[in-house]
């Protein structure tokens, strides 16, 4: 066993080539690029089977399906880094997508009804991080009592009606500058920022410290309880503009809740590598979480199974997931004598 | 005798604490009787024997998941996929009985082993792989689901035979079948919580689990039970539900975790763990209905009513913190 | 030379105890001050009023330069240059080398973005400037040795220019190599004219490291010596130097048979092959400093964490014992160290906390017989003189003698043969510590096999049939009753080398047990 042992760990030997060589081997290991790898061989192992999977519209088609999805997974997953969850997201989707349909088919101007989902998503989302923060509810609760309040609110206030005669200009999602699907810009520009801002703003850092040790973030000065707000108030920024995809995709937009979506989302961070301990995770892995989802979800349709599997599947890769994460901590701990 | 040695404010502080807790659940009862008395004012429906039973007939599969979650979240966990393991029950008792021609007792067995399996399934990762229960029973949420609408392919089974509906939509001895389930399920429950050593183990792990293991009480084990009891639970919950709507979808029970939760919460259970009761459980469980009763004849349609459940969720949580505050002083 | 730091007549007071009463203590840059003493002798509090965890209640804190300071968090201590690496480590285990160096102070361009190559930079200077070139400054802190952790916290301090450096037990957790590590560290420190306050209970270290050392004894200042004027002997005494009271009513018991007896047991990290026997009537005292492994050993016996390998026998037949249900089928009973979170369900009542080990046996059918639990809490609660309120009273309203009395009580009502005590007495009143004295006595007299573990040497001395010393997770020495001196236990507790000849050693086989912090079974 390591834990008796005397020597040194292997990280001793560093030499140029040893670090390079080290530096290879966590980024193949990397949560990051066995997602990517696992979305390459997914897609080939489908193409063989159906080549029509490999046609540019289709692929073009699962990133922009893939958009909404990871944006909101980015503000997720900074949710969970911190030990927290938010299980109301696909409810503010709803909610946030018909205040927008409503504001542009009442004529009001379309900027208004771009920006409306994102003010209110980041009131309501602080209002969450509030009850979190302050009240000390724990965040499962809140979320899932706010999740009723917004799911059953909308269909008090809007019986579930469908918005037809939209604007034009409002169908934001259908746009294609350089034949590339909009939502596809949204959810690179978004991630790459996301990723800059987590790696390199001091928020960001402190982000990690609160959901990695919250007694040594304390001790250092971090408030806890700001850091919560910030958090989910990001979190209501990115389900807003998740929102503005979602709901100028179609030429409609139906005044409910979308079912499941929440989970689809969860399970793109989680399996991004966003640890449920808190304290890991990355913004670039939730992206390449939702569009495996997406990927399989197409490639189900091309290999002839059907789409009724897709949520057993999102459940087990969440469970597989927590599993290795639980795993490989073990065996960290293990490995350094704990 | 040394008892009664300790200064005499000791017995004031006691005389509050008891206070406290009397006054959550008299709080509730006051609530319900000013809802009762309002509702019956407001609708000349609503105090009829009618009205009442069907009440009752309609919170009997909340409240037989309740029991068990009561448990849960004393102990401090929670599981949130007991709504899914209900559909996916259900599925199975319309499946393996419609497609696969099961005799339709042997589908009703299959399908309460089917969700106590489920419930095992959470029990063995959230105890011995220590996966934390939100997201253990969150992911389950998802496969439970998932494998309903998978095995079905969202087509509903109907057509039962006469005698399965005796369960949900007929009486037993005047009233409804499915609450003698209840009742039964409510007084095993609750002498189970309140008079064995199960049940002290149970608050004493909610309290401290540390504790609770040096002391010797078989903490691995009472996890186990609670968390396959939910799964049965569900199960048999699920049943009842087939035969009062006489169909089985791939869909029934979604967002039923908030009921429950919301119930037991209501009814005074720490969200937290530690401390909770099954007759506090019961209670929250009728003030739901009733609030969503009053609702309906009021003229609100049925899933606007969970705005209700959300607000009583979070503000119980708010009231019970309130109290523990106080308690602690 | 200035003292760069000087305490006077500090004193501090917990509920209970008078953990520091007028002590004194100053340090000069460049040097390494090490503070000795007992467990519970007042160390951990005066380092912790230095780094600004507590502030004192009396006394005054000279800082060169400052002037009178007074710190009210932590942060007003790390701003005053003043850094604290202790025991568990404060470091975030999912971070980069060099942003935890820099946790809290990260260089910074414009807009507040994080300068990464400068901190890098900046991070590898530092280690640097310590002789580390092997510690990739990219790496995870969670992936490193327990060692090289250590050197990452040196190096926070430093990005700090701590002039001041508390190291709290640096070297209960390292291996040999890293040992030397350390030491070479502590010497660059010395050069840079960093005062060096250095806690540890392995006097060789002290010798090797130290300038001067100061003695702690109950909370009192004894005295400050030049280590080149001073020998292990004389340091001993200091620590030790208390008169044995006659508080404690040991009784003479009639010794019988082996009861509980153990061989070769281990369970790494803390319990590396222990040979124990315990026999019906005799009081055997384990005593140990703090991470000796003597908790641990009973948390193995006890079934909390069981053995990997070796034997447990009880009356001299082979058990197997996995959990504590076995253990308390068997008859042994562990009351143990930490009484709020192991020993007690505090939000639960007093009637209820002593029937909770024994629930199970009181029962009609599947229920719980009322009258038979409300007659057992009652007797015990009249046996052990139980001040309550009444049954119904919350165990966490009692004063600290009663809980404990609580926790004995809980574990007497399972009938035990064997009774395991884990610091009986630590927190508690000197009326209820008598008390729990007597009991234990008594309990002895009517034939009961006990295993005590004290950190209190009085209470070691004056209460055991036998004392047995750990080390390092192994038994050290052992010492019967005539023979035990405080010098020859406390020298066979902190040193490598035995005070006393008829002292029976133990060899050792495998010197290096290597853990991280604390255990928390």
């Amino acid at each position: 066993m390591t834990a008796t042992t005397s020597k040194p760990l292997p990280q001793s030997e560093a030499t140029p080539l040893g670090q390079q060589l080290r530096g290879l081997l966590a980024f193949l290991g990397s949560q990051e690029f066995i997602l990517a790898l696992g979305i390459v061989l997914l897609s080939l192992a489908v193409y063989a089977d159906n080549p029509r999977f490999g046609a540019e519209r289709n692929l073009l088609s699962i990133l922009s399906n893939s958009a909404y999805i990871a944006v909101a997974a980015l503000g997720m997953t900074v949710v969970i880094i911190t030990g927290n969850i938010d299980i109301s997201v696909a409810a503010l989707l709803g909610v946030l997508g018909t205040i927008a349909g409503q504001l542009a088919v009442h004529d009001y101007p379309i900027w208004l009804a771009w920006l409306a989902p994102i003010v209110f998503g980041i009131l309501i989302e602080l209002f969450i991080g509030f009850l979190v923060a302050y009240l000390r509810i724990p965040a499962i609760v809140a979320t899932l009592g706010m999740m009723s309040v917004l799911k059953g609110g909308l269909i008090f206030v809007t019986g579930g009606a469908w918005i037809y005669d939209l604007p034009k200009g409002f169908f934001l999602a259908q746009r294609q500058p350089l034949g590339i699907p909009m939502p596809i810009y949204f959810m690179f520009a978004l991630t790459l920022l996301m990723a800059i801002w987590m790696r390199y703003s001091a928020t960001g850092r402190a982000i990690y410290a609160v959901g990695g040790n919250r007694e040594a973030a304390r001790l250092s000065g971090i408030s806890e309880k700001r850091i919560l707000m910030t958090v989910f108030g990001i979190n209501g920024l990115m389900v807003g503009i998740s929102t503005i995809l979602f709901a100028t995709q179609f030429t409609t937009i139906q005044s409910t809740v979308p079912p499941g979506v929440e989970l689809t989302i969860i399970t793109a961070a989680v399996i991004g590598g966003v640890s449920i301990l808190g304290g890991s995770g990355t913004v670039i892995g939730a992206m390449l979480g939702a569009i495996l989802i997406r990927t399989i979800q197409s490639g189900m349709i091309f290999v002839n199974v059907s789409a009724y599997w897709l949520q057993a599947v999102q459940g087990l890769l969440i469970l597989l997931t927590v599993l290795v994460d639980i795993f490989r901590r073990r065996r960290q701990m293990s490995a350094i004598g704990k | 005798m040394t008892t009664q040695e300790a200064p005499q404010e000791r017995s004031n502080l006691q005389l509050s604490i008891r206070n406290a807790f009397l006054g959550q659940e008299g709080v509730l009862v006051v609530i319900m009787v000013i809802a009762v008395i309002v509702l019956s004012f407001t609708s000349e429906n609503f105090l009829t024997v009618d009205n009442l039973l069907n009440q009752a007939r309609l919170m009997t599969e909340v409240g037989l998941i309740a029991l068990p979650m009561t448990y849960i979240i004393i102990t401090g966990g929670i599981d949130l996929s007991v709504g899914s393991i209900f559909g996916f029950s259900a599925v199975m008792l319309g499946w393996l009985w419609k497609e696969q021609s099961f005799p339709l007792e042997a589908a009703i067995l299959a399908s309460i082993v089917i969700g106590t399996l489920s419930g095992l399934l959470n029990a063995l990762f959230i105890v011995y792989v220590r996966v934390p229960p939100i997201i253990m029973t969150l992911a389950t949420l998802a496969l439970y689901r998932g494998m309903a609408y998978g095995i079905s392919q969202a087509r509903s089974a109907r057509g039962y035979p006469d005698w399965f509906f005796q369960f949900g939509q007929r009486d037993f001895l005047g009233i409804p079948t499915q609450i003698w389930f209840l009742i039964v399920a409510s007084i095993f429950a609750w002498i189970l919580l309140a008079r064995t050593p199960f049940g002290r183990g149970i608050y004493a792990i909610g309290n401290n689990e540390i504790g609770a293991r040096f002391s010797g009480i078989p903490v691995n084990r009472y996890l186990l039970f609670i968390y396959v009891f939910a799964g049965f639970m569900s199960a048999v919950a699920a049943f009842l539900f087939t035969s009062r709507v006489s169909t089985t979808r791939a869909d029934s029970g979604t967002g039923m975790e908030l009921d429950v939760i919301a119930a037991v919460v209501l009814g005074g259970t720490s969200i937290v763990g530690g401390s909770g009761t099954i007759h506090g459980t019961l209670l929250g469980l009728v003030l739901l209905q009733l609030l969503k009763n009053g609702l309906s004849l009021s003229g609100v349609k049925g899933d606007a009513t969970i705005v209700v459940i959300g607000v009583v969720l979070i503000l119980s949580i708010l009231i019970n913190n309130y109290i523990q505050k106080r308690f602690r002083q | 030379m200035q003292p760069i730091l000087e305490l006077n007549h500090i004193s501090k007071k917990f509920p209970g105890v008078q953990a520091l009463d007028d002590v004194h203590f100053d340090i000069l840059p460049g040097e390494v001050h090490a503070i000795v003493g007992e467990n519970g002798a007042g160390k951990s509090t005066l380092i912790k009023i230095i780094s600004g965890v507590y502030t004192a209640d009396e006394g005054m804190m000279h800082l060169e330069g400052q002037g009178e300071v007074q710190f009210n968090s932590p942060r007003e201590a790390q701003q005053a240059g003043i850094a604290t690496i202790y025991q568990e480590l404060s470091l975030y285990r999912d971070l980069s080398v060099a942003e935890n160096i820099f946790t809290g102070h990260l260089p910074r361009r414009r807009f507040g973005a994080v300068d990464w190559p400068m901190m890098r930079q900046q991070a590898r200077e530092i280690l640097h400037s310590l002789e580390i070139y092997d510690l990739d400054v990219n790496r995870k802190v969670g992936m490193l040795s327990v060692g090289n952790q250590q050197r990452v916290e040196i190096a926070k301090a430093l990005s700090r220019n701590a002039r001041i450096l508390i190291m709290d037990e640096p070297t209960a957790a390292l291996t040999e190599s890293d040992v030397e590590q350390l030491f070479k560290i502590v010497r660059l420190l010395q050069e840079r004219n960093v005062a060096i306050i250095y806690i540890s209970h392995r006097l060789q270290e002290i010798f090797t490291l130290a300038n001067r050392v100061t003695v702690l004894r109950d909370g009192q200042y004894i005295g400050t010596k030049q280590v080149a004027e001073t020998t292990e002997g004389e340091l001993i005494s200091m620590m030790v130097g208390r008169t044995v009271d006659n508080l404690f009513p040991k009784l003479e018991t009639e010794i019988g048979a082996p009861v509980l007896a153990v061989r070769n047991l281990w369970r790494k990290p803390f319990t590396l092959g222990v040979d124990l026997t315990v026999h019906a009537g005799e009081i055997v005292g384990l005593a140990g400093l703090i991470g000796s492994g003597r908790s641990e050993l009973a948390q193995v016996i006890f079934g909390i964490s069981p053995a990997k390998s070796g034997q447990v026998l009880i009356d001299g037949k082979r058990v197997k014992i996995n959990h504590p249900g076995d253990a308390m089928r068997l008859g042994i009973a562990y009351v143990p160290e930490e009484r709020g979170s192991q020993g007690l369900i505090r939000q639960m009542t007093v009637q209820e906390n002593l029937t909770l080990a024994v629930l199970r046996s009181l029962t009609q059918g599947p229920f719980v017989d009322r009258n038979a639990e409300k007659t057992l809490a009652q007797q015990m609660i009249e046996q052990l003189r139980i001040r309550a309120y009444s049954r119904e009273q919350i165990v966490n309203k009692l004063s600290g003698g009663n809980q404990q009395k609580v926790v004995v009580g809980k574990w007497l009502a399972s009938r035990p043969r064997i009774l395991i005590m884990d610091e009986p007495t630590r927190g508690i009143d000197v009326g209820a510590k008598a008390e729990i004295h007597r009991l234990m006595s008594e309990l002895a007299m009517q034939g009961m096999a006990v295993l005590m573990i004290s950190s209190e040497m009085p209470e070691i001395l004056g209460m055991s049939d036998r004392i047995v010393v750990m080390r390092e997770g192994k038994v050290a020495a052992e010492f019967s009753r005539a023979e035990a001196t405080q010098e020859k236990v406390a020298t066979a507790m902190m040193s490598e080398q035995n005070g006393s000849g008829d002292a029976t050693v133990i060899p050792s086989q495998d010197p290096t047990p290597v853990s991280g912090g604390m255990s928390q079974q």
